[in-house]
């Protein structure tokens, strides 16, 4: 007698389709775009008491990921719930190679039919189960009885046309062995307070912050000190982050405004080698690609040391891709020490989508909004003398405010032998930063003046902008020597308006009492490229281009005249910052116009040879710019930027070693800059400092596992001025870092038979002695942190401890003059050390619920 | 291909470790010119004719700044203090008997660089160089002067405050002559380079804050004793006042410095 279907030798079996449908932006050539392959599939086990099946198949719809993983599974067509079910954890468990584009991996959305045996299909059709006879016993279910996969069977569902799509653009084609394509994968779990943070991915990056938590990272590359972005060139999707004209630096760049949770990829590429790198690519580029591989709803909340508390709401559409999300972020603390709370929220959201079957868009909006205190820099002497606390402040009303308001629109197609995008932008940034480094000693009596005393030399920076560009390309391939062949064309613009205001501000009365800059600007930024991929064989490809820049300025200075040397009795200039007289007292408009215009040509290439499998060398060759800031030009002045010669070898080796994939590389390179910045603490920003030039090198490894995510660099630079051969001061010699993760599900732990999941992170840094001016070294730096999360069906917890070790350490140091009259009325002038405090040890505890999406 | 072998070579040439230049600390001591004091008065002509016989001479020296600006540089619409150009400092003051050649130490080290210095400042201030009001008596002297058969013995208490405040030059820079120049004596010409553990003398002729005083023109204060006395006030048209003050703050002549490693 048929007892109810239980599954006593149900089989279900499955076949894995693939027939490949190119779209967003890529030649629909068979041999560019290879789909995923399956590496193990896992059997699935039926509840014992299923119900037949609905119909013959359950049809999924999932995306293979980078990481060879289903992710985002949905349902198309149902058998059943406990079909679905059985379907969707057994496919879940699957491990595929990713689907490839251009040699790079890429994930792809793809179905999957579960096409039932005919035994069962008899069951079906012949109608409801008959009741049993008395004393028939039903036949229980055979013990572990599981779904598998035949090999052999006919492809697919005859009414389903199996296809994948391949996701996302066409990555960057690579520059060697110095461009680090990270994707942050399970690393997520490491601590990161700050989109920036990410960038420590990448080898010989140092993050230090003399501002306190709403302020930019200060970021060390190569040898070069970027400061807040100076040298290095920031984009998110292409988006420009550098400020033009900002009076803390031209290039500053503020990262705060990125929701970290929202940063799927981190393209780092270290040196100027790839023509689509523009303005202030000095030490190199780094582009954040903003995604949410999760889908469904993800509400985090966290609360830590410092009364510090986060909460965070992200969304993910089920059945859109990652790069369709929204998020939002809200962040407050009191901070560690004096003077170091902080507030800000921000806001992120994009659709990613398709006009046509060969069109794709993105569409975006990025919000932030920040204020914070800062403690500013101490003087070592004051701390060793008890005068002041290692976290302490000299000046509370040091801090700052920040708003971005961001919209892009991104269209991105291909024809037959072409791919073309296009990305336009409108960018609203603000920053306010009041910063004293000095104290009082750079209030300068003029004879002009009444006599006053030193007033405090607090400065007082607002700069605000609007931005509005746009970039594109068009790459051609076609067929040359039997090998694929590219050349791309493409543009680079944008133009800036810029409202910068610089005074100084008395420390008794809080008023602004000198007015240093006060300046207009309007800047813009164009630049062309082209760029050839020549492969004349198979383990050798050349990879380049020219870039052309033009940088105008148009700077109109409403305090041009600060001083007189011949001042009228009649009509003396008295205090006044901004003058209308000149010699004699004769009248001058307070105000000028500088305008001047600079071009440049920079040649790049890159070669790569891969006799061996797994294994690439390359050389690369570059020039770069980064323009000078506008209160540093005057009228026709040639060339206001600075030159960059760059270049590097090095060797890349990847290889998967049965269920570990496996990546290191070393590089060797050199960069000389013409006119390089160096911090000069009574400007309060770096100041134009000769030319210099770097040698070093760097490795890098990173391995992967169904467990675990571990990755380590290590970097050495020497980096000196040409005339004198001195070492430039504050940029670190030598740099280590190393991430790791470790998943898996928690053994003896199964509530309601669902697994925990278990999660750890481990970030260590450790810093060599920096060089410090007037011959002197820093302390060194070693820090670790970390992370444990236990995640279980839709609710996951986790601890995260920063400064594991509570080391009282210095973040930066300096070695400048200041006077904070802390040790007497006689001023102090001459050189001293200065520090900033590292953070000591905190810990967040964060609760995260997430709802709709992937257990 | 040029550049890049440049680059290369430069780098690999020279082995240079530092970012150059050095921190130091060292000690600080002010005397008379041993060259000139033996201890106990000091008797000498001046050039203006006068015999002298100096039984008291202290100086407050408040505190002492090393700078790297050539002196040819100064100019009397510099500002007091200039940020960026000073390589040490003794911040610290010791009252200096100039009769005595035996060094009477600063109550602090000093600090710097060894950066060149080229020229010195002595600050005569007894704290805030910038204060409104400053009673600190930078100059006590005491002795006689003689010419021929006229006698003048004289005292003299020097302070640097409001009594010491000169108009500016030109109404249309009123900061040019701040109360803060007064009490700076500079540029002292002083060519060297700190080293760690060396030690910076300060050396004082007092004969030089006399070399042009007319002891003649003092306001006599006593009969029985006879005493005159040097008035502190610029205000004063005693040609010997002015003198003496213009003696204290002459940056050649009653000073100079010495560095020992």
């Amino acid at each position: 007698m048929r007892g109810p279907l239980a599954p006593s030798l149900l089989r279900v079996f499955a076949r894995l389709s693939l027939a490949l449908a190119l779209a967003l932006g890529v030649s629909a050539r068979a041999d560019d775009v290879s789909p995923p392959e399956v590496l193990e599939r896992v059997d699935a086990a039926l509840p014992a008491d299923a119900p037949p099946p609905l119909q013959d198949h359950v049809l999924l719809e999932f995306t293979v990921g980078t990481d060879g993983r289903a992710t985002e599974i949905l349902v198309i067509e149902s058998a059943g719930a406990p079909w679905d079910r059985a379907a969707t954890s057994a496919l879940a468990r699957w491990r595929f190679k990713p689907a490839r584009h251009d040699g790079v991996d890429v994930p792809s959305r793809t179905r999957l039919s579960f096409t039932m045996p005919a035994a069962l299909l008899a069951a079906i059709d012949a109608g409801p189960t008959p009741p049993l006879d008395a004393g028939d016993a039903p036949e229980a279910p055979d013990a572990g009885l599981t779904f598998a996969v035949d090999e052999g069977l006919d492809a697919g569902h005859p009414h389903h046309e199996m296809s994948t799509t391949v996701l996302g653009r066409g990555q960057p084609k690579s520059r060697g062995a110095s461009d680090f394509a990270v994707e942050v994968g399970e690393l997520q779990v490491v601590p990161r307070r700050t989109a920036a943070d990410f960038l420590k991915l990448a080898p010989g990056i140092l993050l230090t912050n003399e501002g306190g938590e709403g302020h930019p990272e200060q970021i060390f590359l190569r040898g070069f000190d970027a400061r807040e972005g100076q040298d290095l060139e920031l984009t998110v999707d292409g988006v420009p982050i550098n400020e033009l004209g900002n009076l803390h630096g031209n290039g500053f760049a503020d990262l705060n405004f990125i929701i970290p949770e929202l940063v799927e990829n981190l393209r780092v590429l270290e040196g100027p080698f790839d023509p689509r790198q523009g303005n202030f690519a000095v030490a190199g580029s780094a582009d954040y690609q903003l995604g949410l591989p999760e889908r469904g709803v993800i509400v985090k909340g966290g609360y830590g040391s410092f009364s510090t508390a986060r909460l965070v709401a992200l969304w993910g559409p089920p059945g859109e891709t990652s790069r369709t999300f929204g998020g939002v972020q809200l962040f407050r603390t009191s901070g560690f020490g004096q003077n170091r709370g902080a507030q800000n929220a921000k806001v992120a959201a994009q659709y990613e989508g398709q006009l046509s079957e060969r069109t794709s868009f993105r569409v975006g909006a990025l919000g932030y909004a920040g204020n914070y205190r800062s403690a500013g820099l101490l003087r070592a002497d004051d701390v060793a003398s008890g005068t002041a606390d290692f976290y302490g402040t000299y000046d509370a009303r040091q801090g700052g405010d920040s708003l971005r308001a961001q919209v892009h629109l991104d269209l991105h197609g291909h024809l037959t032998s072409v791919a073309w995008d296009t990305t336009i932008f409108f960018v609203f940034r603000s920053t306010r930063i009041l910063e004293n480094f000095t104290g009082f000693v750079n209030d300068v009596q003029l004879p002009q003046q009444n006599p006053h005393p030193q007033r405090g030399d607090l400065i007082d920076r607002d700069t605000s902008g609007f931005t509005v560009g746009a970039r594109g390309s068009a790459r051609w391939r076609t067929r040359a020597l039997g090998r694929n062949q590219e050349l791309e064309v493409g543009y680079f613009a944008r133009f800036d308006v810029v409202d910068a205001l610089q005074v100084r501000v008395e420390t008794d009365t809080n008023v602004p009492y000198l007015r240093d800059y006060d300046l207009s600007s309007k800047l813009s930024d164009i630049g062309a490229y082209t760029d050839a991929n020549f492969s004349p064989a198979w383990w050798l490809t050349l990879r380049g281009g020219l870039r052309a820049e033009l940088l105008t300025y148009n700077v109109l200075d409403e305090c041009a005249a600060k001083e007189v040397r011949r001042p009228s009795p009649s009509n003396p200039p008295g205090d006044e910052s901004c003058l209308s007289q000149r010699d004699f007292g004769k009248y001058r408009d307070p105000s000028e116009r500088n305008s001047t215009t600079g071009a440049v040509l920079m040649p790049r290439a890159t070669l790569l040879v891969g006799p061996f499998k797994g294994v690439t060398f390359s050389g690369s060759v570059g020039t770069g710019v980064r323009s000078i800031d506008p209160q540093f030009i005057t009228q026709n002045l040639d060339a206001p930027f600075a030159s960059i010669l760059a270049w590097e070898g090095g060797a890349a080796w990847g290889q998967r070693l049965g269920a570990h994939d496996v990546t290191a590389r070393g590089v060797v390179f050199g960069t000389r800059v013409d006119k390089d910045l160096v911090f000069n603490p009574q400007e309060g920003r770096g100041t134009i400092a000769g030319s210099t030039s770097r040698v070093g090198a760097l490795v890098a490894a990173r391995a992967r596992g169904g467990f675990y995510d571990v990755s380590g660099n290590a970097t050495w630079v020497r980096s000196q001025f040409d005339d004198t051969g001195y070492l430039v001061p504050y940029v670190p010699d030598l740099v280590l870092r190393a991430d790791g993760a470790l998943f898996h599900a928690l053994p003896w732990l199964r509530p309601l038979g669902t697994p925990l999941l278990g999660r750890l992170g481990v970030g260590v840094t450790w810093v060599g002695r920096r060089a410090l001016p007037y011959g002197q070294r820093s302390d060194v730096i070693f820090v670790t942190d970390v992370n444990a999360e236990v995640g279980w069906r839709w609710l996951s917890l986790g601890l995260a401890v920063t400064n594991l070790f509570n080391a009282q350490y210095r973040l930066g140091e300096y070695n400048y003059t200041s006077d904070f009259r802390t040790s007497g009325s006689l001023p102090t002038l001459v050189p001293a050390r200065h520090f900033s405090a590292g953070a000591p040890a905190a810990v967040m505890a964060t609760l995260a619920v997430h709802l709709g999406g992937e257990p | 291909m040029k550049r890049l072998v440049l680059v290369v070579s430069s780098l690999l040439s020279g082995c240079v470790q530092t970012t150059g230049g050095n921190l130091v600390e060292f000690h600080a001591q002010a005397s008379g010119d041993p060259a000139v004091v033996t201890g106990g008065a000091l008797s000498f002509t001046s050039p203006a004719g006068f015999d002298v016989t100096l039984t008291r001479a202290q100086l407050f020296a408040g505190a002492v700044y090393l700078s790297g600006q050539n002196p040819q540089n100064y100019t009397l619409e510099a500002a007091c203090i200039q940020p960026g150009v000073y390589g040490g400092e003794v911040r610290g003051a010791v009252r200096v008997d100039a009769l005595s050649p035996t060094p009477q130490p600063f109550p602090v080290a000093g600090n710097g660089t060894d950066a060149r210095t080229l020229g010195a400042e002595l600050w005569l201030t007894g704290g805030d160089v910038e204060a409104d009001v400053d009673r600190t008596v930078v100059l006590d002297v005491a002795g006689t002067a003689t010419r021929g058969a006229d006698s003048w013995p004289f005292e003299g208490a020097i302070t640097i405050s409001q009594n010491r405040v000169v108009p500016p030059r030109n109404p249309a820079l009123p900061g040019s002559n701040p109360l803060c120049q007064q009490r700076i004596v500079a540029p002292i010409p002083f060519d060297a380079t700190l080293v760690e553990a060396g030690t910076l003398s300060l050396l004082v002729d007092p004969r030089a804050w006399f070399a042009s005083v007319d002891f003649s023109t003092l306001t006599k204060v006593s009969d029985a004793p006879l005493l005159y006395r040097f008035e502190d006030s610029s205000t004063s048209t005693a040609q010997a006042d002015k003198a003496l003050y213009n003696g204290l703050r002459s940056a050649v002549g009653p000073y100079r410095f010495t560095l020992t490693p």
